[in-house]
Parts: C-alpha cells; sequence; structure tokens
C-alpha cells in the first residue's frame, strides 16, 4: 500500500491502540514541535503528500479515503455533509382530515422525515417572514382513504387483500406543480427518494387528507434536511508484529482468530504469521489480542492519524458521489465570508493605525 | 336545524338571532354509528344503547409544522 | 495589531478547528486557539498571537488562503479519482 505521506511505519502517523487506553493521539505537525524541523504550510508539499482515492461507489453509498490531512480538515468535510449541504424536506402539513389512529403531530413529523428526490440546486431559501413562491416551496398533496376490497377471497387474512390502501405509504405523495414548476422540474418531478416508507395504517373508513409544503434547509437547523444517513469516517488500523518475539507456533491459529479474518496470514506449514497489508482496513481493532498473556510483547496496535477512511451514504437527490464536492463548495463559501469580513477589518485596522501615526506626528 | 335562540326552553333570550346551529354528530364507541344528540337529551346510542359517544373530527383545516 | 480575538458569527467547530490548524501552519504564531464560549449561542472565538509584533489581521488572511487553496486540491483530487481511479462499484439494495 504505497499510499502518499510516506511510509505507514512512520511512528510520527502513529496513534497507539493499548489495552486500556489510546495515547499519540494528537497531530504534532507543527512548526516549533520538532527542533530544526520545518512544518509550516506549503501547498506543493502538502499536494505531492495528498492522497484521495475512491474504494467502493454504489448508487447510494461511497467509501473514499482521505490520506495526508489532518483531522481537523477530515472533520469539517464530515461535519459539513451532516449539517450543512441543504436538501429539500416538507416543513408545513394543512391537515384536512386525519382519522387514522396516528395523531397529526406524529403523523406531520414522519412526513416531514420523508426524503424527497429534487435537486435542491433548483430551489431557494426561504427565510423567516418570505412569502411561499414557485421558487421556494413545493407542494404535495396526500389524499388516501381506505375501503374493504369487495373482491377479496374468502378467508383471506393478508391486510393488503382484505383492504384498499390499507397503508399510507410515502409513494402517496402527489406533487402539485406550482407556477413555472412544471416545466422547471418536468425532466426529474419531485417524489419521495424511497416509494415505500410507511407512513400510517389505515383500516376501512378511515382517511388522511393533507397538503404539504417542502422548503430547502440545512442539516444544522433539523436532521429531516441532512442529505446523509451516516457520513463517518475511522482511523486505518495497523498491525506490527514484533520481530524479536515472534507468536508461538502452536498458538498461531489462535492470534489469528483474534483479528478480523484476512488480517493474519497463517503459513500452514512452518506456522508463521505475517500481516496482510491489503486487507489491515478490515480490522476492528477489537484489542483481543492484547487480552492473551502468551501474545505479550508480540504485537503492537496502532492506527494511521492521517489515514481517514470515510464512509458516507447518501439519502437525498444527491448521488452519494456528489457530496464531497458540494461539502467542498460550502467550506470554500465559508471561507470566502470570512476573508471578506477580514479584509474589511484590515482595512478599519489600517486607517486607524494612520491616524494614530498623524497624532502621534 | 333549531336556531341557537329559539330553542324550545328559551334558554337564550338574546335579540341577536345566533348562526344556525347544526345538530352536532357524534359516533357511538360501541357500534360506530352516527348519533345526532340534542342538548339535554341523554347520551345514549340509539342502535346498541351505549353510553359512551365520540365527537367527530373537525372539518376545519389544522395547520402543522412537520417538526 | 499582534494579538486579537475573531468573533466569528455562525460559525462552529467546522471552521474554527479547521482555521486554528492552519493558523498554527504558521511559524510566526506565537498562540492560536479557538473556543465554542456557549453551545446555544452560535459563535466563535479565534485567539491569535503573534511574534515580533506582526499583524494577527494578516495572519488569518493567508490562512484562510491557504486552507482555500488546500480544498481546491482535496477537489481535483476527488474529481480525478471518481474519474479515473479503478474502484469497486457495487448494487447497494434500499
Amino acid at each position: 500500500m504505497a499510499e502518499g505521506s510516506g511510509s505507514l511505519y512512520d511512528p510520527r502517523r502513529h496513534v497507539r491502540i493499548l489495552s486500556e487506553r489510546v495515547r499519540d493521539v494528537s497531530s504534532v505537525d507543527y512548526p516549533g514541535h520538532f527542533p530544526g524541523e520545518d512544518h509550516s504550510w506549503d501547498l506543493a508539499k502538502f499536494t505531492e503528500n495528498f492522497h484521495l482515492e475512491v474504494q467502493r461507489l454504489s448508487q447510494r453509498s461511497v467509501e473514499f479515503d482521505l490520506v495526508g490531512v489532518d483531522a481537523s480538515i477530515a472533520n469539517a468535510f464530515r461535519r459539513i455533509m451532516i449539517a450543512e449541504v441543504p436538501t429539500v424536506a416538507i416543513e408545513s402539513v394543512y391537515a384536512w382530515d386525519n382519522t387514522s389512529i396516528i395523531v397529526d403531530e406524529v403523523l406531520s413529523q414522519r412526513i416531514g422525515l420523508i426524503p424527497i428526490h429534487v435537486d435542491p440546486r433548483r430551489i431557494d431559501v426561504k427565510s423567516e417572514g418570505d412569502e411561499s413562491t414557485d421558487r421556494n416551496t413545493l407542494v404535495f398533496n396526500l389524499d388516501v382513504r381506505c375501503s374493504r376490497n369487495t373482491k377479496a377471497k374468502r378467508g383471506a387474512t393478508a391486510d393488503s387483500e382484505l383492504y384498499i390502501n390499507h397503508e399510507v405509504l410515502s409513494s402517496h405523495l402527489q406533487w402539485v406543480p406550482q407556477g413555472e414548476q412544471a416545466e422547471v422540474f418536468e425532466a426529474d418531478p419531485p417524489r419521495a427518494t424511497n416509494p415505500n416508507i410507511v407512513l400510517a395504517k389505515l383500516r376501512p373508513g378511515q382517511a388522511v387528507k393533507m397538503e404539504l409544503h417542502a422548503v430547502r434547509g440545512v442539516g444544522k437547523d433539523h436532521a429531516k434536511f441532512s442529505p446523509v444517513a451516516t457520513a463517518s469516517y475511522r482511523l486505518l488500523p495497523l498491525v506490527v508484529l514484533n520481530p524479536d518475539k515472534p507468536v508461538p507456533k502452536e498458538s498461531a491459529e489462535k492470534f489469528a482468530a483474534c483479528f478480523a479474518p484476512g488480517v493474519i496470514h497463517v503459513d500452514k506449514r512452518s506456522g508463521k504469521v505475517r500481516v496482510e497489508e491489503k486487507n489491515l482496513r478490515k480490522d476492528t481493532v477489537s484489542r483481543e489480542v492484547l487480552r492473551h498473556p502468551e501474545f505479550e510483547g508480540c504485537v503492537e496496535l496502532k492506527r494511521i492519524r492521517d489515514f481517514f477512511l470515510f464512509h458516507v451514504e447518501s439519502e437525498s437527490a444527491y448521488p452519494p458521489e456528489d457530496l464531497l464536492p458540494e461539502a467542498i463548495q460550502i467550506l470554500r463559501g465559508k471561507i470566502a465570508a470570512i476573508r471578506q469580513a477580514t479584509e474589511a477589518l484590515l482595512d478599519e485596522d489600517q486607517t486607524m493605525d494612520s491616524q494614530d501615526a498623524m497624532q502621534t506626528d | 336545524m333549531d336556531g341557537g335562540n329559539s330553542n324550545q326552553q328559551g334558554m337564550h333570550t338574546t335579540p341577536f338571532t345566533a348562526p344556525p346551529r347544526q345538530e352536532m354528530e357524534y359516533i357511538c364507541a360501541d357500534c360506530g354509528v352516527k348519533n345526532e344528540i340534542k342538548a339535554r337529551e341523554p347520551i345514549r346510542c340509539r342502535e346498541c344503547g351505549h353510553r359512551i359517544m365520540y365527537k367527530k373530527r373537525t372539518t376545519r383545516m389544522v395547520q402543522f409544522e412537520a417538526r | 495589531m499582534s494579538c486579537a480575538t475573531f468573533q466569528i458569527h455562525d460559525e462552529s467547530h467546522t471552521i474554527g478547528n479547521t482555521l486554528r490548524w492552519m493558523i498554527m501552519k504558521n511559524p510566526m504564531v506565537e498562540f492560536c486557539g479557538y473556543s465554542v464560549p456557549h453551545p446555544s449561542e452560535n459563535h466563535i472565538n479565534l485567539r491569535i498571537q503573534m511574534y515580533d509584533g506582526l499583524s494577527a489581521i494578516q495572519a488569518l488572511l493567508s490562512a484562510l488562503g491557504n486552507l482555500d487553496s488546500l480544498c481546491e486540491v482535496v477537489d481535483d483530487k476527488y474529481k480525478e479519482s471518481l474519474k479515473h481511479g479503478s474502484y469497486e462499484r457495487w448494487e447497494e439494495k434500499s
């Protein structure tokens, strides 16, 4: 695994995992930390060391390695993906009828949590006090009435056979285009991303009739706006065998069983153990091996401090691979905003300084 | 279709005519039949004699925040 | 102004910690730290102290510039890996 940032065995990159604690958690890559070493920011050096590799991609999740950045950067991406990438979710519920056994408030909350398939970049933010317009609000209707299925076979017991509409599903949401929306969203009409979410159960005679208004928002306001189911990272595990104290041959299999399958390779003939480097990421770092006295001193467990294994699961209109670029864009937007404010501060500071200088003259 | 103020018992003697009030419909808790109950009438289902009634849900729109 | 505390509104640990890290990468910075004074107040305090009477505002500005270029590198490499990388593609049930 010759990937960025030099060797995996550089002790400066290691977080040590001991039986009851972790050590060397904090990063040390600051100027002045090591005498005579320069750790100041260097874009060229960073670009050379930095490594990013997509590992797996499905239609709803992505896994990628982010290597050679500080935890603060990786964490910023994670936090932004969860809390600041906008999505569209239902915010207001206008209920005309709800005779289901789910009370209005609870049903409203459940409806708010439905992930809506619509590109948030095509919807404006509706701030407090703003009028609802076709630019900032999507309207859905939910009109479901349960009745007896007269064609049900005798002796049928399944709800789906006995009744018509015995469940209110997310697929029952009917989008009602407003103004120019019919044209704007023609190619990909707004709908629930998952059509099979059960919102309420009904029995004959019960009905739900509601109008729902969806707006754009961010996860820090309410979790329903979060575009991800999970966005998380972990550090790459590392298992280092001690060459001076090999694992006893007779307990080689027991040793291998202390790790996730595939992490430790046992040679059948010689009984020697070896770490399978490409499978290191499969390890759970359970520390089981540290519980057995016969393995004491044979092995060290570590994690690489700047090797982040991201797992991002999209639960929104965004394809999973679009979430990181979106987060980066939002971070850069924040940076630009702060820079603007700082520049204004700098101008103020300089005029103050020149005034001071004039007074002392 | 009794007006509220023209009640037989003459409870209301205000000169204003209150808006015509529809008879309240209730639903029997036992058999589910619709019952119209007038004021001072015993609360009892006409079909089954059960004495517990549910009020019907309002037909007005109610607004909620989906939070 | 070689020592300053900047109050940044509508920001949190996300920006606070990244900025702190990037400012600490500057060898002319004597001290840099940030705090969230109260979890229900939506702002952070960022403290910068410089050596040799250098400007704290300049240090903040250059850190912002560096962070932006870092983001650009990450963005480019991600898109490149997505385009040319040999990653596993699979179908996930939902």
